[in-house]
């Protein structure tokens, strides 16, 4: 388990760097202002956790700001993160694990299928699905909380519940 | 002692599943995955408590072993082979 976690931030990994590499591309004006306000939005998090490094990082941007270099995009400071969750990415992610489920026929698989009703599921498969779940989306899922979540709606609202995606 | 309940033998087989995909070596892992599922689904249709109960005491020593069996294969853990996950 823990090595499909591994695979799977190795793949979102590279995914966020192939975007940065072709972002990087582009005119870097339009990246920076983009950073800046993601700084602004992450400096009070990053305070809260780390107060030696935010003193740190005002000292460096002092620096920066004082010597003007005229490259605008030494000025921007890039973090490394999962590309932000959306419902719409979380209900394909979840259909796309069910449908690599082979007791699951993916020609009848809905977003609103009962997993006993419909799909003809007992309780020992949904415990399955619930753990590929955890892997992909990396965070575990209580056992009580687990036992209720039965159609692949129901997966997506608890998992932007526990993610704060907002619709 | 109280009777097997349903969420302790679903608890029971997410532990096990769980711990049966730590294993290092492609063929143990396998193998537990596919024994741990194999035995509940055979025992899926069993409803004398007793029986539930002596099942449910196999399935602890067997999840004892398996999480025996994954550490003592995490100390001495052999060349990754082409199946295993990079």
């Amino acid at each position: 388990m823990i090595k499909n976690i591994q695979m799977f931030s190795y793949n979102m990994a590279a995914r966020v760097l192939q975007q940065c590499v072709r972002s990087l591309g582009r005119p870097s004006l339009r990246l920076c202002p983009v950073n800046l306000a993601l700084r602004a939005a992450v400096a009070p998090a990053v305070t809260v956790h780390r107060p030696f490094s935010f003193a740190a990082d005002s000292r460096r941007t002092r620096w920066l700001g004082q010597s003007r270099i005229s490259s605008v995009g030494l000025l921007c400071r890039q973090y490394g993160d999962l590309p932000p969750l959306t419902l719409e990415t979380i209900k394909d992610r979840v259909l796309y694990v069910l449908k690599l489920y082979d007791k699951i026929n993916p020609e009848k698989l809905q977003v609103t299928s009962h997993f006993m009703k419909d799909l003809g599921l007992d309780s020992l498969d949904q415990v399955e699905i619930i753990m590929a779940m955890e892997d992909e989306f990396g965070f575990e899922i209580p056992d009580a909380e687990a036992e209720k979540l039965m159609t692949p709606e129901e997966i997506v609202q608890y998992i932007a519940d526990k993610k704060d995606v907002y619709e | 002692m109280a009777a097997s309940t349903r969420s302790q033998v679903i608890s029971l087989y997410k532990i096990m599943l769980k711990e049966s995909s730590r294993f290092p070596s492609y063929n143990y892992r396998t193998y537990a995955l596919r024994r741990v599922r194999d035995a509940f689904r055979a025992n899926r249709e069993v409803e004398d408590p007793k029986a539930v109960e002596r099942l449910m005491d196999e399935g602890e020593q067997m999840l004892a072993l398996i999480q025996r069996q994954v550490s003592i294969g995490k100390m001495y853990e052999a060349q990754r082979t082409v199946v295993d996950a990079p």
